[in-house]
């Protein structure tokens, strides 16, 4: 039973077969083509112009000092060693806490989940802030309760701030995918007498390591295109992201900028056509149609209370860094004067911070299903539908992520600033910038969409991938289209990677910022572009409240979700 | 692997070119500006000071004039790369704050259009673009923004020289921020240059000045509250940021200047070009170069030294009389930066420090 739908044609079914199937269901083939035409619209046009820009003379001139200039050297390494660094911490504390969450008998799971996923629901920057507030050179633990001195700045901050960042990504994959595998192969090695490591280490570990790989390669990706860290706790360790900033912010040559970009692509596209390569490999089909058993959860004390202890000090250092955040709104200017004071709150709701508040809510609402359901669609035709060009769709999803945001944002700018035109006639209005229609909130939603949707795709094929394809199959030999089997059979199926997406998709939009920044307009006002100004003049009071509000917005919102998907439908109830 | 070697690359190329082909096309209909707006606004303002001195602008403007304002927040480099993409349908009218380095660039690339504005006959010429692009709006002079518990525990006094500031106690505590990224920074670079008398000289003394360097930070403003909070002993920043981290409650920063010069900045404001609100705009600049306009300032705690000779002065304010200024030559700084700027990032900013 092998399970590689993206790579190998299963030997059973012959690929030609596949395709005639594809090309015999209408439903399907309209998918398809609505679901290309939107990618291309989000992604690939207004790639296609900043490429342009990273091949003009200016942009040439950067590619080819690449390899020549040990500072350009240098970055190149810097952003490697950051995103797989990134990668393999944040995969692991994000495995450990979900093994935890699903396998380990323990008080307070819901608790432990909340505190897991505090970190997507926050701007980046508020880790990085806080992380520096507390851990600095003058922080209120590091020095004014340890008495030492500790320079965060560089390696060490980032690694700090952008696992602590992006591990929920990799928790949340994993929860799902650890759920959802069949306890029977368990039981079987259990009843053959192998002990429960061994089970770990021959059983479970293989069946989850299409997940594993799956949330490296997130990780890794956002990682390396992230810019709001790299910028506020970077230091000298200039990486892709943020030399292209300087060249577009600081050295005004949007191609050199382009042109760094294009360099940031090649690793994330290596990194993800390894990781394609490697879940070829693994068998992962696991969810059968069949009935299942459930877990036995894990009570031996020998095992329990080191993955306990561990997972406890992550959660305090999460909930530390976000009691900073939080304390750090109501008191005058947190670790110099910590007198109280609601002053903050007072500038932001006085005029400036409301209508962003409502308006970034509004747009990332919209975007949200759009994002969702958009996932869960490329998803299912890259696994189930496709077998020629799955890859491909696949890696068109993926771009709006692996491209970084200020590539993403000031491609938007230059193309839909004004008309979109086909052979000299005006087909849509301009949509970003001061003078669009709806006050450029189009573009907005639109790279909400570009941004949030490829995390709900990769969950999405995770969990598809461990689907039994007969399942699909006898849908569709029963006399169901297409359209049918997605939403009878294969969505209940994906209801948590579903969950997964929408979750991130609105927590995401919510806390974008580098692609937001190109395209902001006064009619339109975005919380995160407004929290980056606060930072940036040093008024961490105020951008604490902000961030304090957005992680209400988003918490509310998430909860709100969660009942609504809940409440739907015979959906698999998390134990 | 195999299936995407195969029909991918083929397929990715065929959609690259279509993608490419589209984005060609796209925009070549250019409707024009003439769709949105009237002559009388609403106005759109492309704003380079801090959020609460933008807000307090565009309302008391309106408040006068009865015309809508709106502002975006934007760094300089971030003002001239949207004034550039967005050449041909601008989305700004105005731009206002930040320092005339920046405006010069626009200058060159033909982003700004020039108005001399009644107001501005005021306005001492050395504070003027001779061209009418840019006029100066405020003035703020590099200083160090010094915090005083972190400089005791280190057993130094606040720096009054540039030679103070390569002194091996502070090794790690200086904090500035990129040249590339900041305005504030190169203003610190090339006055280096300028009282150096060289540009080899000055990228000498910046190499020096590396090894007790903190970080290079992005924002101009930065290491005024880097400094404020303990984090550095020393920022490098214009001093009207110091003073208004000091305003804020970072009580322990104390300003003091170079004695042998320092270099300073003139904050601007222009016309945007091809701008579809030409009279609102042109309305709004002398808004922002009269007494009134500038005197919003000191309503939220900006301390900058006023241009206009009608505007209000404050014992906050850097009194320039004091302060040994070098020459700053504002051309022949913009027309360095590209080179000095990527010296210093190839030479300095990704050395290891001794």
């Amino acid at each position: 039973m092998t399970a590689a739908p993206l790579t190998q044609t299963p030997p059973a079914k012959p690929s030609a077969r596949g395709r005639t199937r594809v090309k015999q269901d209408p439903v399907t083939t309209t998918i398809l083509a609505l679901v290309l035409l939107i990618l291309i619209f989000l992604v690939l046009l207004p790639l296609g112009r900043v490429l342009g820009e990273a091949l003009s003379a200016d942009g040439l001139a950067v590619l080819s000092r690449l390899a020549s200039s040990r500072t350009n050297r240098a970055t190149v390494l810097n952003t490697l060693v950051l995103g797989t660094v990134v990668g393999t911490v944040g995969t692991l504390v994000g495995f450990l806490l979900a093994y935890v969450q699903v396998r380990v008998a323990f008080r307070g799971k819901r608790l432990f989940h909340l505190i897991c996923l505090l970190p997507v629901v926050s701007p980046p920057f508020a880790v990085a802030t806080a992380s520096i507030t507390l851990f600095g050179r003058n922080g209120i633990i590091s020095t004014q309760l340890l008495g030492q001195e500790w320079n965060i700045y560089g390696l060490p901050g980032l690694t700090l701030v952008l696992s602590l960042s992006f591990f929920p990504v990799a928790y949340m994959n994993l929860v799902g995918m650890l759920r959802s595998l069949d306890p029977a192969m368990e039981e079987a090695a259990a009843s053959l007498g192998a002990s429960k490591f061994t089970v770990f280490r021959t059983v479970t570990l293989p069946m989850v390591v299409p997940g594993l790989g799956a949330s490296f390669l997130l990780l890794f990706t956002e990682a390396i295109a992230d810019l709001a860290n790299p910028l506020v706790i970077g230091g000298d360790y200039t990486v892709l992201a943020s030399r292209a900033y300087i060249a577009i912010n600081g050295e005004y040559n949007t191609a050199a900028g382009a042109a760094y970009s294009l360099v940031l692509l090649v690793p994330s596209l290596l990194v993800f056509l390894l990781q394609r390569y490697w879940s070829g490999r693994s068998s992962t089909v696991t969810v059968t149609g069949k009935p299942t058993g459930s877990f036995e959860l894990l009570r031996a004390n020998v095992a329990r209370i080191p993955l306990l202890v561990v997972s406890v000090a992550v959660l305090a250092l999460v909930v530390t860094v976000y009691a900073a955040v939080v304390v750090g709104a109501f008191v005058e200017i947190l670790g110099v004067n910590n007198s109280f004071t609601l002053r903050h709150f007072e500038y932001l709701l006085s005029g400036i911070g409301n209508e962003s508040m409502i308006d970034t809510t509004i747009l990332a609402l919209i975007a949200t299903p759009i994002a969702g359901i958009l996932g869960m669609l490329v998803a299912w035709l890259v696994v189930v539908r496709m077998r020629r060009g799955a890859a491909l769709v696949d890696f068109l999803g993926m771009l709006g992520l692996a491209v970084p945001g200020t590539v993403i944002g000031i491609g938007y700018l230059v193309t839909f600033n004004r008309p979109v035109a086909l052979f000299g006639v005006n087909i849509i209005a301009p949509l970003a910038g001061g003078s669009a229609i709806a006050g450029g909130a189009m573009a907005i939603v639109m790279v909400y969409v570009a941004r949030s949707m490829p995390a709900g795709q990769r969950s999405g094929i995770a969990s598809l991938q461990q689907i039994d394809k007969a399942i699909d199959e006898a849908s569709t030999s029963l006399g169901a289209s297409g359209a049918q089997t997605f939403l009878r059979v294969t969505l209940p199926l994906i209801r948590p990677a579903f969950l997964t997406g929408l979750v991130y998709a609105f927590a995401r939009s919510m806390t974008t910022l580098s692609p937001i920044i190109f395209i902001t307009t006064p009619h339109t006002k975005i919380m995160t572009s407004q929290i980056l100004a606060e930072v940036d003049a040093g008024r961490f009071g105020n951008a604490f409240a902000f961030c304090t509000i957005l992680i209400l917005i988003v918490m509310t919102v998430i909860g709100g979700l969660n009942l609504l998907i809940r409440g739907t439908g015979a959906g698999r109830e998390p134990r | 692997m195999r299936t995407f070697s195969r029909y991918g690359t083929a397929l990715l190329t065929a959609v690259m070119a279509g993608g490419l082909a589209l984005s060609g096309c796209a925009g070549s209909t250019d409707s024009g500006s003439s769709t949105t707006g009237s002559d009388e606004g609403p106005i759109t303002i492309a704003c380079g000071a801090m959020e609460d001195l933008c807000q307090a602008w565009t309302d008391k403007f309106t408040e006068q004039t009865g015309i809508k304002a709106t502002y975006v927040r934007l760094s300089s480099g971030e003002t001239v790369a949207r004034l550039a993409s967005a050449k041909d349908n601008p989305e700004f009218d105005v731009w206002h704050g930040g320092p005339v380095d920046g405006y010069g660039e626009a200058v060159n690339q033909g982003l700004i259009e020039a108005y001399t504005s009644p107001e501005a006959a005021k306005i001492p010429d050395e504070y003027k673009d001779p061209d009418g692009n840019w006029t100066g709006v405020y003035i703020g002079a590099l200083g160090f923004c010094s915090n005083q518990s972190q400089l005791d525990k280190l057993g130094i006094d606040a720096p009054d020289s540039w030679d103070d500031l390569l002194d091996p106690a502070l090794k790690g505590q200086v904090s500035m921020a990129h040249p590339s990224t900041s305005g504030t920074a190169f203003t610190t670079l090339w006055t280096q240059v300028t009282r150096l008398g060289g540009e080899d000289a000055g990228m000498d003394y910046m190499k020096q000045l590396h090894n007790n360097v903190l970080q290079y930070s992005k924002s101009g403003t930065a290491p005024g509250q880097i400094a404020g909070r303990g984090e550095a002993a020393v920022g490098l920043v214009f001093s009207h940021d110091c003073v208004k981290y000091q305003e804020e409650g970072m009580t322990d920063l104390v300003v003091s200047f170079p004695e042998e010069g320092t270099g300073y900045e003139v904050g601007g404001v222009a016309l945007v070009a091809g701008s579809s609100h030409k009279a609102a705009a042109q309305a709004y600049i002398d808004f922002a170069i009269s007494a009134e306009g500038q005197n919003v300032g000191q309503t939220v705690g900006s301390y900058q030294v006023l241009t206009n000779p009608d505007a209000d002065t404050s014992d906050k304010m850097a009194n320039l009389d004091d302060i040994n200024l070098i020459d700053y030559d504002f051309a022949a700084a913009a027309a360095a930066k590209p080179d000095l700027t990527a010296r210093f990032d190839e030479e300095i900013a990704a050395e290891p420090k001794e």
